[in-house]
C-alpha cells in the first residue's frame, strides 16, 4: 500500500477540522447568546435572581456548559432548583457553580461520638463488680451493676471491648494472674448473658501488674475490673443502603 | 469547553467512522495499479 492514501485521510481530516473549527466560530456566538437569554429567564422564573449563568469559557470562547454564579444568600434548594432549570433548557450540557461546589443540606442527624467507655468509667468510679474472696464468682451485690454496665457498653456494638481483670499484689504472682484472667472471664460471660455479643468482647487477666495510681500494691482497691474500647468497627452501608445505577 | 471544539471532535469521530465503514466496504479489495508497470 502507498503513503497517498493515508496522507489523504490526513488531509481530509484536516480539512474536515479546519470546517468544524469555522462552523463553531460562525454559529456558537448566536447559539450561546440564545441559550444565555433563555437561561435568564428561566433563573428569574425560579426565583434565583442574584444567581447569573455565563456562557463563554475562560478563554471567552462560546460554550453550551454555563457556570453559574452569585446568590451565594440564597438557600441551597433555591440554588439546585435553578440549577436544574438551567440544565434542562435544550442545547444546554453540563452546568457548574463558580464557588466550586454545590454545599448540599442532608437530613442526616450529625453523628455524635460514642461515649459507651466514659459512661462505663463513670458507673465504675463510685462502685466495683465484687467477687467473693479468692474466688471467679460473681458477687449478688454486683448483678445490678453488671446490667448498668451492659446498658452502657450496648451502643458501642460493632466495637471490641476489652474486659480487664487486675487483683492487688497480696499473694503469689501466677495465682493473682490466674485469679484475675477468671474473673474477667467470669464478668465476659455475664455480658454475654446479658445480651452483649461474644465477638466483641475480648477478657483477660493482668494480675498485679498494673496498680492504680496513688495507691498501694496491696491496697484491696486495686482489685477490679476495668473496660476498655479498643477498636471501633466503622459501619459499613448496607445493600439496601447503597444507591442503584442510575 | 468551547461549541467549536465540541464540534470538531464530533466532526473528525464522524470523519473516521466513515473512513472505516468505506476501507471496509471497497478499500479492502482494491488492486494496487499503481505498483504494476507493463
Amino acid at each position: 500500500m502507498t503513503i497517498r492514501p493515508f496522507l489523504i485521510s490526513i488531509a481530509g481530516a484536516l480539512l474536515v477540522a479546519m470546517i468544524a473549527f469555522i462552523g463553531g466560530t460562525y454559529s456558537g456566538g448566536p447559539m450561546a447568546a440564545q441559550m444565555d437569554r433563555v437561561a435568564q429567564a428561566v433563573v428569574a422564573k425560579s426565583g434565583g435572581a442574584p444567581i447569573k449563568a455565563r456562557f463563554t469559557t475562560r478563554g471567552g470562547w462560546p460554550t453550551r456548559h454555563p457556570l453559574l454564579s452569585g446568590g451565594e444568600d440564597v438557600d441551597e434548594a433555591t440554588r439546585a432548583k435553578v440549577a436544574e432549570a438551567v440544565a434542562s433548557i435544550p442545547g444546554v450540557g453540563g452546568v457548574s457553580w463558580a464557588d466550586g461546589s454545590m454545599v448540599a443540606e442532608s437530613n442526616v442527624v450529625p453523628l455524635t461520638p460514642m461515649h459507651c467507655q466514659e459512661d462505663v468509667e463513670a458507673l465504675l468510679q463510685a462502685r466495683t463488680v465484687r467477687f467473693e474472696e479468692s474466688s471467679s464468682a460473681i458477687d449478688a451485690s454486683s448483678q445490678e451493676l453488671l446490667d448498668e454496665v451492659a446498658a452502657a457498653l450496648r451502643p458501642c456494638l460493632g466495637s471490641i471491648i476489652a474486659i480487664t481483670g487486675h487483683t492487688d499484689s497480696s499473694g503469689p504472682e501466677p495465682g493473682n494472674l490466674a485469679l484475675s484472667q477468671l474473673r474477667a472471664l467470669a464478668v465476659e460471660r455475664a455480658l454475654i448473658d446479658r445480651g452483649i455479643p461474644n465477638d466483641g468482647l475480648r477478657a483477660r487477666g493482668m494480675g498485679s501488674r498494673v496498680q492504680v495510681e496513688g495507691l498501694l500494691p496491696t491496697d484491696p482497691a486495686n482489685r477490679r475490673i476495668e473496660f476498655s474500647v479498643i477498636a471501633t468497627v466503622p459501619l459499613a452501608p448496607t445493600p439496601v443502603d447503597t444507591p442503584g445505577p442510575r | 469547553m468551547p461549541i467549536w471544539f465540541e464540534l470538531m471532535i464530533l466532526l473528525l469521530i464522524t470523519y473516521g467512522v466513515g473512513i472505516g465503514i468505506g476501507w471496509l466496504l471497497w478499500g479492502r479489495g482494491i488492486v494496487d495499479d499503481e505498483g504494476f508497470e507493463a
